[in-house]
């Protein structure tokens, strides 16, 4: 982090560790306190939500499965704090395998439904469970004990304060690491993120489980906070609660986590204050009114997009006045907070307070000066050991209901060459590049890898087997910067597990410093060193697909496949490219090359295979096959009707 | 033996509800990729509002056409404001958040307007039970089954044999070449949540006289119906209504021999076996995925 | 050009995807009656044209013209109803509905108002007629026809609207060599009857047997243009698919 950050944050730990000695009222000091649990609780959603991109309706539920399993077990068995915190934090990371198991198949809508129905379940089980749980009669804790001393209001704030900041720096280094950049990966493009070797089931599988073991901490200190819980708070409204905090303090940040949390305890609270509520509440109007102002002077919006809020803010402020209670109407002020974010606020209060004054965003910050290249480039040599015929497809069958894509297709790619893989628009080539990295299973013949076959074997399998590829569409991610993209790429040199990242092992800064080393270099490699801390969105076109192909690199592959890498590109762009996908050749590296640039077909390939309707029509060295009848034909179409 | 029929007849009725609120998942997924999470909440509405009309003197009868009205203004209501602007800015997070709000926001205003407490809705049927085949039907049940086939029939007349419903069915097959046809996809869109929460208020004044009505009746059946959409596949009609019925039986019997607290279970385990065995339910193809 | 009626005029038309921008500013005219072709290899931007003249994409820049209305950026749903059907890549006819439904609703227009009703059902037995295939399958759906059918049907479907200008867009695509020769028969057949057309194909041989005129796009630009006779046997044309042109 950088300096002035850092000092913020020690600050603020300070001024939280202070926070009970100069309060004395047990009230605030209860209040923040679950400002803090909550906050524990949305560092764990975070992942989830802001980093997989998935909606999750099942975290109280597993908030509820940890606050049980501390308060069964201080109830049942008396345990003492270490274990009931440590068996919350256990228990509920298995519920949340559990829950991953069926949600991993599905995304979206899907999930979404499939978590809700988890957390219901839970709730029920809770309530009917009561020979366990005590039913709806609830369990009674007490303040747990430390060291044999009986911790106070103020000790257990405390106790909750260390808690926070832990969970504050592991979730910081998980999210940095590599799996935090997989979980990034997972939501930019899932296809892209199998095909680099990282498991989009896997990762959703550790995402969840991680957020479940901290919702589990969560509910575990709660329990104690409140010193009783019972079923029904672990219900429909927690869970959305959770949610809007989660994307109103803003995504991706733990700051926003910390917003969120502050927000959802003290709303309700607000609400319940009438008076305080209309002060607010018109303070809010005003607000909003003057940033439209300003706004519009600006000309960053128009009257007509800040219609709604302004006009909302005025209408809240005006029902304050009317009404005599808000608390009727909680949730449906919930309900148009939410309303509000999701389209008016999308990047959370935390986004808002730094793209409104123009803040950049803090870029990762640069933690090599220069990367080291002893000798060489960053490119592996491919070994030249092997079988002279690197990938061998037989007989290939795809077939889409009554379509045969692709038609008994055969194809030898021998090692150390560049193979072009030609044909009109809907021949089948890319369907054949889907078969070769296990995005399509054919429906019949066989294809192996250096003696293996790749049938049936899942896309992330096949690319830490040793191919590569890249994309007709570019599938980059694209919210990451270059050399993040680049890195999950290396994902598979690293071996470092989650204890590893949180505690920041010599192992695990091994391993991250060689990626950054490598990473550079493979940017380097592709003329792209200078654009390595741009978010691979905003890179212009022609440099997107150099990125794609240095991240392809970084799987260390003995085949690599390229889809229309030159579409879309001018012709010194094309230059550029045709000389780097040559170097990558004198790596012993092989490469496949579908393109309709004819031109570069020609010029680099050492044999070419024409493809149409499905079937290959010709082979052979590329003048060859420029001249060939059927190609031609096919091409430009046979005589005229 | 006698107590098993009973439990199977008023597992088939309380499925076809399951099947006209899937219905409507169905109706508003194939035209847009989307759908309301706040459907339980259109039943609920179009329950609660029926029962205001018929305590203000309205005959039961007359009263399910107004219903039926409400609860199309109300679908277009939540496709305006929740789903339109999320299909605009393509983020599925969106109608996701926005649906479930507007769901927790009609839940609250149905609070405020008819209290937290569950209201008796009066049954225009007798309520005394028939006799068939050895077992108790009571004249609602029958009623039940029968509205909800009638009401998917007239879906599937209109989609199949007016300009209008062509239109709609050609949307979901293909939006953009539906465009290139001169018909306006938002439209469609807008008129297919009406049509889903038409026919969610319908399912609500149908169940209503069989059970509690309050603002908390919508929630969890709407989950439960989600999970009888996906058992019988969002694709197929004849899915969802197989599908309710084994889910509507599975919780009669579980809440009688089990306990009631538990009757809820079997549905919501059922949802989560089937996405994790078969994402695509029983009857649903499953999509290949082009790159 | 002699002074025709111009159906559709595409005026210095730039567009593209996001980021990717494919066409640089072409510009094309459809006279009345006349059938215009739009030949080129893959990636040269001619499918991205079809799409930017009926609004499935909105253009960059540049102007079109259907029968002296501007049209671009309009929503596809509007350019339909002011007469322009669009057979668009692919074929993508309603498979779950039956080939009289398909008919069907590509009058939808006529049949709600948007457009002069005319005789529906007349033009529907008369598009079956000059489909024999199809009047064989009028109660099969459409998704278990075969390529060159549902390519048929797409054709029929398009005319249906009895549009002033229709858009074949890549109708060969995927289709067995005799029935690409069935599909330019078709296209005689329409033309005869003076439908105004504008061809996009990937087959320039085949194009420009059935076209009056044609225009080449080479990466987003048009490369050459002129009488389809013309073009037929000029060299740039072939060298435009294959490369080994002289200038490369």
């Amino acid at each position: 982090m950088k300096r002035s950050h850092h000092l913020l944050a020690v600050v603020g730990v300070i001024a939280l560790l202070l926070f009970p000695l100069g309060v004395g009222n047990p009230y605030y000091i209860h209040l923040l306190e679950t400002i803090m649990i909550y906050a524990i609780l949305l560092f764990g959603l975070d992942i989830v939500v802001g980093y997989t991109g998935q909606v999750s309706l099942g975290h109280a539920g597993l908030f509820g499965v940890g606050a049980y399993t501390a308060g069964v077990l201080v109830i049942k068995l008396g345990a003492p704090l270490l274990v009931a915190l440590i068996a919350a934090i256990g228990v509920t990371a298995v519920f949340g395998a559990i829950l991953a198991l069926p949600a991993l198949r599905v995304t979206g809508p899907y999930l979404a439904m499939v978590t809700l129905a988890f957390g219901t379940i839970v709730q029920i089980l809770i309530n009917e469970m009561d020979w366990l749980t005590n039913g709806p009669m609830g369990i009674k804790l007490e303040k747990p004990s430390l060291l044999g001393h009986k911790l106070d209001e103020r000790e257990f704030f405390w106790l909750v304060a260390v808690l926070l900041v832990l969970s504050l720096i592991v979730v910081h280094r998980v999210l940095r690491s590599h799996l935090g950049r997989a979980f990034e990966a997972l939501r930019g493009s899932p296809v892209a993120s199998d095909c680099m070797g990282v498991s989009v089931y896997r990762y959703k599988v550790y995402a969840f489980v991680i957020s479940a073991g901290f919702a589990g901490l969560a509910g575990s200190l709660y329990a104690y906070s409140e010193q009783y819980i019972s079923p029904n708070s672990y219900n429909f409204e927690l869970t959305v609660l959770f949610l809007l905090a989660v994307i109103m303090g803003g995504r991706k940040s733990r700051i926003g986590s910390m917003v969120g949390a502050t927000i959802i305890v003290l709303l309700p609270k607000l609400l319940d204050d009438i008076e305080t509520f209309r002060y607010v509440s018109v303070a809010l109007a005003v607000l909003v009114i003057a940033t439209t102002v300003f706004g519009i002077q600006k000309g960053r919006v128009t009257a007509k997009q800040m219609a709604v809020p302004v006009v909302g803010s005025i209408a809240l402020a005006g029902l304050s006045f009317w009404l005599h209670t808000m608390t009727d109407w909680r949730l449906s002020i919930f309900g148009v907070i939410m309303l509000f974010v999701v389209y008016y606020l999308q990047d959370g209060i935390v986004g808002f307070v730094r793209s409104a004054p123009n803040l950049a965003k803090p870029k990762p910050e640069a933690q090599v000066a220069g990367a080291s290249l002893a000798g060489g480039d960053a490119v592996a040599t491919s070994a030249a050991s092997g079988s002279s015929e690197i990938l061998k497809a037989d007989g290939v069958l795809m077939q889409f209901g009554g379509l045969k894509a692709l038609n008994n297709v055969s194809l030898s790619i021998k090692r150390g060459t560049i193979h072009g893989l030609i044909g009109p628009n809907g021949s089948g080539k890319s369907t054949m590049m889907n078969v070769l990295t296990g995005i399509y299973q054919p429906t019949a013949g066989s294809v192996s890898f250096s003696g293996r076959s790749v049938v049936g074997c899942t896309s992330s399998d096949i690319a830490l087997s040793g191919i590569a590829r890249t994309f007709q569409n570019v599938q980059l991610f694209g919210e990451m910067t270059a050399l993040q993209n680049v890195q999950v790429g290396l994902h598979h040199t690293f071996d470092s597990n989650l204890l590893d990242v949180a505690v920041h092992t010599p192992r695990y800064r091994r391993e991250s410093k060689a990626a950054v080393d490598r990473a550079m270099g493979l940017l380097q490699f592709v003329g792209l060193a200078d654009l390595t801390f741009e978010e691979a969105r905003n890179l212009p076109y022609g440099k997107q697909r150099l990125l794609e192909i240095a991240r392809a690199l970084a799987l260390d592959p003995q085949l690599l496949l390229l889809d229309e890498p030159a579409a879309g590109l001018t012709a010194p762009d094309i230059k550029e490219l045709i000389s780097f996908i040559r170097k990558i050749r004198d790596h012993g590296i092989t490469v496949i090359l579908i393109e309709h640039h004819m031109d570069v077909v020609m010029s680099m390939c050492d044999t070419v295979s024409v493809l149409d309707f499905g079937q290959k029509i010709a082979e052979g060295a590329p003048a060859a096959v420029q001249a060939d009848e059927k190609v031609i034909e096919a091409y430009l179409g046979g005589t005229a009707a | 033996m006698q107590i098993l029929t009973q439990l199977i007849f008023s597992g088939i009725a309380l499925g076809m509800i399951y099947a006209v609120i899937a219905f409507g998942y169905q109706l508003t997924f194939a035209t847009s990729d989307t759908l309301n999470f706040g459907q339980g909440e259109a039943l609920m509405l179009g329950a609660l509002v029926g029962l205001t009309l018929v305590n203000l003197g309205l005959n039961y009868w007359l009263m399910i056409p107004l219903v039926c009205l409400f609860g199309a203004f109300q679908g277009a209501v939540v496709e305006r404001i929740g789903v339109r602007p999320a299909i605009k800015i393509k983020s599925e997070f969106g109608w996701i958040m926005s649906t479930i709000a507007l769901g927790i926001i009609f839940k609250n205003v149905a609070e405020n307007i008819w209290g937290r407490d569950d209201l008796k809705f009066p049954s225009p049927l007798p309520e005394s039970p028939l006799h068939f085949l050895g077992a108790n039907v009571l004249p609602m049940e029958v009623l039940v089954v029968v509205g909800a086939i009638l009401m998917m029939l007239a879906v599937e007349f209109f989609n199949r044999k007016t300009i209008y419903g062509k239109a709609v069915v050609a949307t979901f097959n293909d939006r953009d070449a539906a465009k290139l046809m001169g018909i306006n996809t938002g439209l469609v869109i807008t008129f297919s949540y009406a049509l889903s929460s038409l026919t969610a208020g319908f399912a609500g004044v149908l169940i209503a006289p069989l059970t509690l009505t309050g603002a908390t009746m919508g929630a969890v059946l709407g989950l439960k119906a989600f999970a009888v959409a996906i058992i019988g596949g969002l694709t197929s009609g004849m899915g969802i209504i197989v599908g309710g019925i084994i889910l509507g039986i599975a919780e009669t019997t579980t809440g009688f021999y089990l306990s009631t607290g538990y009757k809820d279970v079997p549905g919501l385990v059922l949802l989560l076996i089937v996405l994790a065995v078969r994402p695509q339910g029983i009857f649903g193809k499953s999509v290949i995925k082009k790159v | 050009m002699s002074a025709d009626t111009k159906m559709l005029t595409i005026t210095n038309l730039y567009a593209g995807y996001g980021k990717v921008q494919v066409l640089h500013g072409i510009s094309i005219d459809v006279s009345k009656g006349k059938v215009v072709t739009l030949i080129g290899s893959n990636g040269a931007g001619k499918t991205t044209t079809m799409r930017a003249v009926s609004g499935m994409i909105t253009p960059t820049a540049g102007e079109i013209t259907l029968n002296g209305k501007r049209i671009e950026g309009m929503e596809s749903y509007h350019i339909a109803k002011l007469g322009l059907a669009h057979s668009p890549e692919g074929r993508r006819v309603f498979a779950t509905m039956t080939v009289t439904d398909n008919l069907t609703l590509g009058a939808f227009p006529r049949l709600t108002g948007s457009r002069p009703k005319g005789d529906v059902a007349g033009d529907l037995e008369r598009a079956l007629e000059l489909f024999p295939r199809l009047k064989e399958r009028r109660m099969q759906l459409a998704g278990t026809l075969s390529g060159g059918e549902q390519q048929m049907l797409a054709m029929a479907r398009a005319v249906m609207l009895n549009p002033e200008v229709v858009l074949l867009d890549e109708p060969s695509m995927g289709l067995a060599p005799i029935l690409v020769a069935e599909v330019f028969r078709i296209i005689e057949r329409l033309k005869s009857e003076g439908v105004t057309m504008l061809l996009v194909e990937q087959f320039a041989a085949a194009a420009l047997g059935v076209a009056d005129y044609g225009y080449v796009l080479e990466n987003g630009r048009i490369s050459v243009h002129g009488p389809a006779d013309k073009l037929r046997n000029d060299p740039s044309v072939k060298a435009a698919y294959l490369g080994g042109g002289t200038s490369h």
